[in-house]
C-alpha cells in the first residue's frame, strides 16, 4: 500500500493561528513527499474537523494522517479514534505539536511559522514509516486496595465494597479514623466529628467485603492497571487480633506511661494501647519502643492479666501478597509544625498551642474533658487565634491551606460556648470562607462578638512593657485597617497552622510510581478534568494527599475515585498501549542487561532459549532497554530507528 | 492636603533591583507589626507600600516615616512574600534626596555629615561628624551631649583629631563608582 498522507493544520482559535501562519504551513505541507491533501481548519478536534479527516480517508484514499495542533496528551486519542472510525489502523496517525512547542512559546510570527513547518515536515516523514499496531486487552482484577484509613479512605472503601467488590483497606496506625477522629466539631454545621465518623468506621470494621489491614504498610507494588501485585507488611502488634476482644484489662495493668500521639501529647497512654476508645479494630497493640519487656526483658503484666491469652511477644512482621486491579491513595496530611516561626514562641512560651492541640482540648473525650485550660489549670479569659501560620509564606508553604480560616472561626465559636465571657481575637490576612454555608458561619461568629483584626502579628512575646501586660502573652501587630501598631495582651494564643504533605509522601510516590508536586502533594492527571486520577493508570488519589481540603471536598473526592475504580471493574478489561518493546531473539546474546534496566520488571530471561523476552502487558514503552541493548536486538514499536531517523531528517531538512 | 497621584511611582520603585517584589505584597502587616520604631511612623511600612502602589509619591517622600527605619530587618526576616520592606525604605530615601524632597527630619543632615566624614577620612570621625551635625541642626542640642563626649574623651574612645585610613582616595573612587549619588 503506497502511503498517501493527509496533513491537517489546526488554528486552535487564535491559540495557534494568532502567531503561526497556518495557511502557509498547509501550503508548505502540500509540497512534501507523499502528501496528497493538506488543509487548515479552525478546530480540528471538533466534529466537523474530524469529519475532514474521515472524508479524505474515504474519498481521497488518504492512508496516513498528520494533525498539526496541540500536545498529544489530550487529543491523540481523539484523532486516533477518528482515523480508526474511517477504517484505518489508529497507528497510521502522527501529531505535530505546534501549540505548546511552537505558538505558545515563540513570539516572532515568522520564526513560529518556520518552526511549525519543520515540525510538520518531521511528522510527515515519520508517518511514512508507521506500521499498523494492535493494542491488547487485559482483564481487570475486581479487588481494590485503598491506602490510608482516614475519612477519604473510609469513604472510598465503603463506596466500592457496597457494590459487592472486595477492598483491602491498609492503614499504618493501629486504628482507622485519621485526623477527622481528632477533631471536635466540624464547620460550618458544627456536627460532632466523632459522632458522624464512628458509624462509618464500624461499618468498615464489619463489612464482609472489606479486609481491614491496620498497623500495616505497603512495601512494594508491581504490575499495571487491572493487575497490580502488592506486598503489604503487617507489622507485629504483639497481640493476636483473632483473640483480643478489646476489654482493656491489659491497658489498666500496663505500668508504662507514654505521651499519647492521638491527644497531641497532652495526655498519657500505656505501652499496650488502643489510640482511642472507639478504635476500629478494637485490638490493642504493644509499643515496642516503650514496653518494659522489650526494653528490659521482664514485666509481661499484660500477658498475665489477659483472659484470652491474646498477648504474643513472639509475633513477627507478616508479609501479605495480594492482587488488586486498582489502587486508591488516601494518605492524608500532617499539621505544619510552627516551631520554626520563632517569633510566635511555640515550644518556648507556655499557652502558645497548635490548632490540633486545641481540638483535643476542646473535645469532651479529650485530655481535659472539653475544658480549655492554661498551663496553670485556669480557664483563659482572652484568646488570640493567629491565621496563616506556615501557609501563604514563601519561607514555609506558599499555598493557602484552605481550611484554617474556617477552623479558626469554629474555634472562636467553641470558645464563646465553652468559656463564659471569653474575649476572642482573630488575626487574619484575608478571610477565605468559600464553601456552602461558610460565609454565613463567618457572619455568625462576628455576631457572637469575636473581634477580627486584619493583620498578621509580628510577634508573640511575654516581655511586658506596661503593668496590664504583666503575666500575659502580648500579641504585637498592626491593625492594618486603622494603620496603627498595637500590643494586645491575651492569656492564650492558638497558632492556626496549615496542612502540609506527609513527611514520607515522596517515598509513597516512589512506591506507587506517581508524580508529586514541589510541595509534595500528589499530582493529579489533570487539575480540572481528571482530578482524582494520576499519570499512572489504575492509581487514584483522594483527600489531603492531593492538596489541603476540608471534609466535604475530601468525601466528594473519595467517592469520585471510587466511581472511577468501579467503572474499570465494571468494564472488566483495560486496553494496553501497543507501543511496546520486542526482542529479536536471533540477535539477543542473552547478556540480560535489559532485565536489570527495565523499571517495570517487564523483561525476563528465558533459561531454556538463552534469550530475554518482554512481557507486553507489563511493558510501558519507555524505551530504556532499546537504548541499553549492546546487540541492538530490541525494537520499540512505533519508535523504530527508521521512524526516528525520518523524523530527525524532517526537522533538519 | 490633596496632591496629584503619580501612577508611575510604583514602576519607578519596582524597577530598583532590591525592590522588585513590591507588586507581590499582600498587605498582611507583619512588617508594621514587627517594626521596632513603628510608634514614630506617620505611615507604617505596610501603608508606605500601599501608598507607593496608589502613586502617592509626594505624600510618601515628604513624610518623615521612611527615615525612622533603623535597618533592624525584622520586617524583611518575617515578610511572607519576601518583599524586603527595609530595602524599599532605603531606596525611597535615596529617591527623596535625589529629587530634592524636603521631609521634616534631621536624619538627612545626619546621613550627609556621616557620609562626608567617611569621604574625608575613610572611616568615621565621631567628633567632627557630630560637630557638623549639631552645627547644621541645633547647636544648643550639643550641650546635652557634653557629659557623654567628656566620658568618651577621658576613656580615649573618641580622638579629638581625625585619623585617615590609607588609600582613602581609592575608597572614594569606589563610592563614586557605586554612584547612587543619593547622599550629596
Amino acid at each position: 500500500m503506497e502511503p498517501k498522507i493527509g496533513v491537517y493544520v489546526c488554528h486552535c482559535g487564535s491559540n495557534i493561528a494568532g502567531i503561526v501562519d497556518v495557511e502557509k504551513v498547509a501550503e508548505f505541507a502540500k509540497t512534501l513527499p507523499a502528501v496528497v491533501v493538506a488543509r487548515d481548519y479552525k478546530f480540528m478536534c471538533s466534529d466537523p474537523g474530524q469529519d475532514l479527516i474521515k472524508n479524505d480517508i474515504r474519498e481521497k484514499g488518504v492512508n496516513r494522517v498528520v494533525v498539526a495542533s496541540c500536545s498529544p496528551q489530550m487529543h491523540e486519542p481523539t484523532f486516533r479514534r477518528a482515523v480508526q472510525e474511517a477504517g484505518l489502523n489508529p497507528y497510521y496517525f502522527e501529531m505535530a505539536n505546534i501549540r505548546e512547542h511552537c505558538s505558545w512559546v515563540t513570539e516572532n510570527p515568522k520564526e513560529a511559522t518556520e518552526k511549525a513547518k519543520a515540525l510538520v515536515s518531521a511528522a510527515v516523514r515519520r508517518v511514512f514509516y508507521h506500521q499498523p499496531l494492535e493494542s491488547k486487552e487485559m482483564p481487570v482484577h475486581p479487588a481494590t486496595m485503598v491506602v490510608g484509613g482516614g475519612i477519604a479512605g473510609i469513604q472510598a472503601a465503603l463506596e466500592i465494597a457496597n457494590s459487592g467488590h472486595k477492598v483491602y483497606l491498609v492503614e499504618r496506625e493501629p486504628s482507622i479514623g485519621g485526623h477527622m477522629m481528632q477533631l471536635d466539631k466540624t464547620f460550618p454545621t458544627l456536627d460532632c466529628s466523632a459522632c458522624i465518623l464512628t458509624p462509618k468506621m464500624s461499618m468498615v470494621g464489619a463489612h464482609p467485603d472489606i479486609e481491614l489491614l491496620t498497623y500495616s504498610e505497603v512495601d512494594y507494588v508491581s504490575g499495571y492497571v487491572g493487575n497490580f501485585r502488592v506486598k503489604i507488611r503487617k507489622k507485629a502488634r504483639y497481640v493476636d487480633d483473632t483473640k483480643c476482644n478489646g476489654c482493656g484489662t491489659c491497658m489498666t495493668k500496663c505500668p508504662v506511661k507514654v505521651d499519647s500521639e492521638f491527644d497531641e501529647r497532652l495526655s498519657k497512654r500505656k505501652a499496650i494501647y488502643t489510640p482511642f476508645a472507639q478504635a476500629v479494630p478494637n485490638v490493642t497493640v504493644i509499643d515496642r519502643e516503650h514496653c518494659t519487656y522489650f526494653l528490659k526483658g521482664k514485666c509481661r503484666a499484660c500477658e498475665k492479666f489477659c483472659e484470652r491469652n491474646a498477648v504474643d511477644f513472639q509475633q513477627e512482621d507478616q508479609i501479605l501478597d495480594i492482587e488488586v486491579g486498582n489502587i486508591i491513595l488516601t494518605t492524608g496530611y500532617q499539621l505544619f509544625d510552627p516551631t520554626p516561626l520563632k517569633e510566635y514562641g511555640y515550644g518556648r512560651l507556655d499557652n502558645v498551642i497548635t490548632s490540633l492541640e486545641f481540638e483535643r482540648m476542646v473535645n469532651s473525650a479529650g485530655p481535659t474533658t472539653g475544658h480549655i485550660l492554661l498551663k496553670n489549670g485556669q480557664e483563659p479569659k482572652s484568646i488570640a487565634l493567629i491565621h496563616c501560620v506556615g501557609s501563604r509564606d514563601e519561607k514555609y508553604h506558599t499555598y493557602c491551606s484552605r481550611v484554617c480560616c474556617m477552623y479558626a472561626m469554629k474555634f472562636a465559636h467553641l470558645l464563646k460556648e465553652h468559656v463564659h465571657g471569653a474575649e476572642v481575637y482573630e488575626f487574619y490576612i484575608d478571610i477565605r470562607s468559600f464553601g456552602k454555608g461558610y460565609e454565613e458561619f463567618y457572619n455568625r461568629v462576628q455576631r457572637e462578638g469575636t473581634v477580627f483584626f486584619r493583620g498578621r502579628p509580628g510577634e508573640v512575646t511575654d516581655v511586658a512593657l506596661t503593668p496590664e501586660e504583666k503575666g500575659k502573652l502580648i500579641v504585637q501587630f498592626e491593625d492594618t485597617l486603622v494603620g496603627k501598631q498595637r500590643r494586645l495582651p491575651v492569656e492564650m494564643v492558638v497558632l492556626c497552622s496549615g496542612l502540609e504533605a506527609h513527611k514520607d509522601a515522596l517515598d509513597v510516590a516512589h512506591t506507587f510510581n506517581i508524580s508529586i508536586g514541589k510541595d509534595h502533594f500528589f499530582t493529579e492527571k489533570h487539575p480540572k478534568l481528571d482530578p482524582v486520577a494520576t499519570m499512572t493508570d489504575g492509581i487514584f488519589i483522594a483527600g489531603c494527599c492531593q492538596g489541603p481540603k476540608d471534609i466535604p471536598d475530601t468525601v466528594a473526592q473519595a467517592s469520585a475515585a471510587a466511581a472511577r475504580v468501579l467503572a474499570l471493574i465494571d468494564k472488566g478489561k483495560v486496553e494496553i498501549e501497543a507501543d511496546t518493546a520486542f526482542i529479536d531473539e536471533a540477535k539477543c546474546s542473552g547478556c540480560r542487561v535489559c532485565n536489570l534496566l527495565c523499571p517495570y520488571s517487564a523483561i525476563t530471561f528465558i533459561e531454556k532459549d538463552k534469550v530475554s523476552r518482554v512481557n507486553e502487558a507489563l511493558c510501558k514503552g519507555c524505551g530504556t532497554c532499546v537504548a541499553g541493548c549492546p546487540s541492538g536486538a530490541i525494537t520499540h514499536r512505533h519508535f523504530t530507528n527508521e521512524q526516528i531517523n525520518a523524523e530527525l531528517e524532517g526537522i533538519l531538512v | 492636603m490633596e496632591t496629584k497621584l503619580k501612577p508611575d511611582f510604583l514602576n519607578e520603585v519596582a524597577s530598583i533591583p532590591a525592590c522588585d517584589k513590591i507588586n507581590e505584597c499582600i498587605q498582611c502587616g507583619v512588617c508594621s507589626g514587627s517594626c521596632t520604631t513603628a510608634e514614630h511612623w506617620e505611615y507604617p511600612p505596610r501603608k508606605i507600600i500601599a501608598m507607593i502602589r496608589a502613586g502617592m509619591k509626594d505624600e510618601v517622600l515628604n513624610s518623615s516615616s521612611i527615615w525612622y527605619c533603623v535597618s533592624c530587618y525584622l520586617c524583611t526576616a518575617r515578610c511572607p512574600r519576601d518583599i524586603k520592606p527595609a530595602n524599599i525604605m532605603h531606596a525611597l530615601e535615596a529617591i527623596a534626596l535625589k529629587e530634592n524632597y524636603k521631609p521634616p527630619t534631621k536624619t538627612t543632615t545626619m546621613y550627609r555629615s556621616f557620609a562626608r566624614s567617611i569621604e574625608q577620612n575613610g572611616r568615621i570621625y565621631e567628633f567632627g561628624f557630630m560637630l557638623e551635625y549639631f552645627l547644621k541642626t541645633n547647636p544648643f542640642a550639643a550641650l546635652k551631649m557634653l557629659p557623654m563626649a567628656f566620658s568618651l574623651l577621658t576613656h580615649k574612645r573618641m580622638p579629638l583629631l581625625p585619623k585617615a585610613v590609607e588609600g582613602r582616595h581609592e575608597l572614594n573612587r569606589m563610592f563614586r563608582n557605586i554612584a547612587t549619588g543619593g547622599y550629596r
